[in-house]
């Protein structure tokens, strides 16, 4: 019952075999080499999966890769340009959010999601979208800097 | 002293690679032919196993073969080698391998599980170390007696007793005598995981020229070579195992846990890779669990508040298996006398068989569980002689010629715990409390002092491998796992220092093969900083003096008569006479053609200066280096919901020297945040089957954003210790140790209500809040 869809992502038409079971992450992980997003959980909860679907942050652990069909994606291969980074990311470098990585990911796709749609989004806006994300290893307070530095970075390059 | 790069807050080197998602954790890896496994966890967590009929899995889409423990004669383990790889005639807790099915693909696999047929015959379960200390107690092994056990530890046959460790120093019963006042209480720090947003996984291949490759999410490499190569008759040399990234550990990915089950399934389709990598859900119910201790204790102090003896019971509901349990529990017993010198200790530590996942390191073992108990006691003890609890307290700290409990004399380089004290004090309760009670909240301040002691092993060892380049770069090769906390930056600015090199040219090790990679024993109790530190310290004199020695003959002068400044080696009393590093590192050659000089790379390692095994009374020493804190808190709780929100959490450590400022405070943050999560939300529940009713992480409730302290303090007293570069000593776990009690004693200080046991969860205040209305 294998069929095919289409998806672009980062920019780039593939089109790719699934069996049906699959879900966007297996799709990106296995079928596409994207192994960028991560799994962490069973119950759509640690966030380590995010990606952007059609502009929305999306945890791709839950989503049928059949209804993707067509889809936008943004996965976190996409964001950085050649060998300079996003500022998203430098910003959570600079603000040592990152310790084992794993999480990380996730939480650059949400913020991307995020300020993407809504460059002025409020502290509340910004907490709800992380509090979406688990990390074990850093107890979110250098997450939250990050964010917040992040923000501040794009804000600083828009008026430029 | 000063620093050109110790302290400083450099960026982490993997920082780039994770932040662009190509950093490669287990999971991302693919080998040609690689097949999958899936595993049966049983339907019981205690019961024989009467049949196992594979006949329809074998007949599934894509399966190779189907694999069960039967006949299967393997018995493993470090401490007590009483693990199997898989479940032979019974099953002893609910996740335990049972069976396996190797396929093409991971669906395949889980899909044709569901094929296998299992007969069984329920035994009585065990969900609790007092219950399985009962007289009549169903066994969870029933020749114990007969494992193979390091000496002077091991499980007494016909038990479920897995381990007695006893520690007397002096004579409590004289102490408890001489006593004006005793306190006495039972805590409880229940069942926990260690939970990193990676699950554990490995990849085995048995090779047909009979060598096995294996690749992990341990931080214990060294010691799955061992245990593999011993289980599989192959010397060590013929087993390679490979640490990809690691995403966070916490504990509960060191010693063996899934790698001996992942072997035995591959070992029969040699010539194929197999992996596995668990769900969420086998990652809490058959990798290692965290905690599981109750402890029962005693404490005797004069008028004036001098502790006279200590009596400590610890019960460690271990789990169905005790090799990886074993040194908790003995943490928890001699840990339990915390920050403190108590003259007469009577120190008693049970590690019991239960029907339960097996329990094993998690970020601080030993220490926070029964340093709960210590400085929840100090506080009741305070109140009982109508003494300030921080008087209580000064009176009885350990520091230079005080003695532990396990009878080893501290010096100044262990550190000061009352500079620590005396941080928190002024952040938490520098300023007089505003209120107690509004019409929302309760208002309250808790404090705990804390000890880490520190864990070592006979020869247990760090090893270093480095290497200089033509153009005067470096690359540094070790054994240690990284898992998040940062030591490859700590391993590049410690070399920087050293060699006057700035930290982007020198290139620290990504991953770790054994094939490659210096001996480690193995990257546990925030030993590394201490002891890796040191051995990179080591190489880096040791390139230095290759360098001058060679440039001595170069030069034509003696050895003492030059210097080194990381660019050139030069003449001490002319330093325009010198000879640049690129002209040294490969060895010299004089302008005739002739050569001299050797290659610059040094290897060293560093071993503990002394460290040696209890005596019968749990007297020794413990190796180096004891590291001391205090921590604190101010609380809030709602009224309505029973919510304890942190308004304010303060530690301070000291940790002889910051290496990195910025990394340290996350890993404060991180453990600060971890140990909330135990004491507020987190538990891991068993009904009385022995099924675990929250296998996933929400219903673990793993702490969010929104729970994290509103502010905090993080402080560092530096009083430099002697085997650590330049006086550093460890931090990792220490974070987690004082939460529990600082945040229970504000509870207690907001309400009056005397929790013993942990989460105290917004369910449970709301109803000790009822009950005492
Ligand atoms: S893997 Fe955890 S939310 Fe998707
Ligand atoms: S950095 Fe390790 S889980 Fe977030």
């Amino acid at each position: 019952m294998s069929e095919k869809i289409t998806l672009t992502v980062n920019g780039t038409k593939r089109s790719v075999e699934i069996d049906g079971w699959e879900r966007l992450l297996d799709v990106l992980r296995d079928k596409l080499d994207l192994t960028g997003a991560k799994r962490g959980c069973d119950d759509v909860a640690c966030g380590a999966c995010t990606v952007v679907v059609n502009g929305e942050a999306k945890k791709s652990c839950s989503l049928p890769a059949k209804r993707c069909d067509g889809a936008e994606i943004v996965t976190i291969e996409g964001l950085a340009s050649g060998t300079e980074v996003h500022p998203i990311q430098q910003a959570l470098i600079e603000a040592g959010a990152v310790q084992c990585g794993y999480c990380t990911p996730g939480i650059v796709m949400s913020l991307y999601a995020l300020f993407t749609k809504n460059l002025n989004a409020s502290e509340d806006e910004i907490e709800d979208v992380l509090e979406g994300h688990l990390c074990r290893c850093t107890g979110y307070e250098a997450i939250w800097e990050g964010a917040l530095l992040a923000q501040k970075l794009l804000k600083k390059n828009k008026k430029k | 002293m000063e620093f050109k790069y110790v302290g400083k807050s450099i960026t982490r080197p993997d920082a780039v690679k994770k932040i662009t998602g190509k950093a490669i954790f287990l999971n991302d890896i693919k080998l040609p032919g690689m097949l999958h496994a899936a595993i049966l966890r049983p339907d019981y967590a205690h019961a024989k196993i009467l049949s196992i009929d594979t006949s329809a899995a074998e007949k599934c889409e894509g399966v190779v073969k189907v694999v069960t423990g039967r006949g299967c004669k393997i018995l493993y383990g470090d401490n007590i080698r009483d693990l199997v790889p898989m479940a032979v005639d019974k099953v002893r807790y609910i996740g335990e391998p049972l069976a396996a099915v190797i396929a093409e693909n991971p669906y395949q696999a889980k899909q044709a599980l569901k094929e296998i047929k299992v007969e069984y015959e329920p035994l009585p379960v065990l969900t609790d170390a007092l219950q399985a200390l009962e007289k009549d107690a169903v066994l969870v092994h029933e020749n114990s007696g007969d494992y193979w056990h390091l000496p002077g530890l091991g499980p007494i046959q016909g038990t479920n007793i897995a381990n007695l460790y006893k520690l007397k120093k002096g004579d409590a019963e004289k102490g408890f005598k001489d006593a004006d006042v005793v306190v006495e209480a039972e805590f409880n720090y229940p069942h926990g995981s260690s939970c990193a947003i990676e699950p554990h996984g490995a990849i085995a291949w048995f090779h047909e020229d009979k060598t096995i490759e294996c690749w992990s999410s341990s931080i214990c490499p060294f010691i799955i070579r061992e245990e593999l190569a011993r289980v599989y008759g192959r010397p060590s040399s013929d087993v390679r195992v490979h640490i990809p990234e690691l995403g966070g550990c916490f504990g509960y990915k060191s010693d063996i846990t899934v790698e001996q089950t992942v072997a035995y399934i591959a070992s029969f389709v040699p010539g194929r890779p197999v992996k596995w990598v668990a769900s969420r859900r086998e990652d809490f119910t058959s990798t290692l669990l965290g905690h599981g201790i109750r402890t029962r204790m005693k404490i005797g102090a004069k008028k004036d508040g001098r502790l006279t003896a200590m009596e400590t019971r610890v019960y460690h509901s271990t789990g169905a298996y005790a090799d990886t349990g074993i040194h908790v529990c003995i943490a928890a017993g001699h840990n339990s006398a915390g920050a403190y010198e108590i003259p007469n200790c009577d120190l008693q530590a049970y590690l019991m068989y239960t029907n339960q996942p097996a329990v094993g390191a998690y970020r601080g073992y030993g220490h926070q569980e029964s340093q709960f108990a210590t400085e929840r006691m100090m506080d009741m003890l305070a109140r009982k002689l109508k003494m300030d609890p921080f008087e209580l307290r000064a009176k009885n700290y350990l520091g230079p010629g005080k003695k532990t409990a396990v009878g080893e004399t501290l010096c100044e380089v262990n550190g000061d715990v009352t500079k620590c004290v005396d941080i928190v004090k002024k952040a938490i309760y520098g300023k007089k409390q505003e209120k107690k009670e509004d019409d929302k909240y309760f208002y309250g301040r808790g404090f705990a002092a804390l000890m880490k002691t520190p864990k070592g092993a006979p020869n247990s060892a760090k090893g270093c491998y480095l290497k200089f380049n033509q153009d005067g770069s470096v690359c540094i090769n070790m054994g240690g796992a990284e898992v998040g906390q940062g030591l490859r930056t700590v391993v590049q600015q410690v070399a920087a220092e050293c060699l006057m090199i700035p930290p982007e040219r020198i290139k620290v090790y990504t991953e770790i093969d054994t094939q490659f990679s210096p001996w480690e024993w193995q990257t546990i109790g925030s030993m590394f900083t201490t002891q890796g530190g040191r051995a990179v310290v080591r190489c880096c004199e040791k390139a230095i003096k290759m360098m001058k020695k060679t440039a001595a003959q170069a030069l034509r002068v003696d050895l003492d008569m030059l210097d080194y400044n990381g660019k050139c080696v030069y003449l001490k009393n002319d330093p325009t006479v010198n000879v640049p590093l690129e002209g040294l590192v490969y060895g010299y050659m004089y302008p005739n053609g002739m050569t001299v000089g050797e290659v610059v790379q040094s290897s060293d390692a560093a071993r503990l200066p002394r460290y040696s095994n209890p005596d019968e009374n749990g007297q020794g020493t413990m190796g180096v280096s004891h590291t001391f804190g205090a921590q604190g808190c101010e609380i809030r709780i709602d009224k309505e919901t029973g919510e304890v929100l942190v308004d304010h959490f303060a530690s301070a450590f000291d940790v002889g020297r910051v290496i990195n400022a910025r990394q340290i405070r996350g890993q404060v943050a991180g453990g600060v945040m971890m140990a909330l999560g135990a004491t507020l939300h987190e538990e891991l529940k068993f009904d009385k089957d022995g099924k675990m009713l929250n296998p996933f992480m929400k219903k673990y409730r793993f702490p969010t954003i929104k729970n994290r302290p509103k502010k905090q303090t993080i402080e560092f007293v530096e009083t430099p210790e002697t085997i650590g570069p330049f006086g550093a000593r460890g931090i990792g776990e220490h974070p987690v140790i004082g939460v529990a009690p600082s945040i229970l004693n504000a509870i207690y200080d907001a309400t009056g209500i005397e929790f013993t046991q942990i989460p105290v969860t917004p369910e449970k205040m709301k109803e000790a809040l009822k009950a005492r209305k």
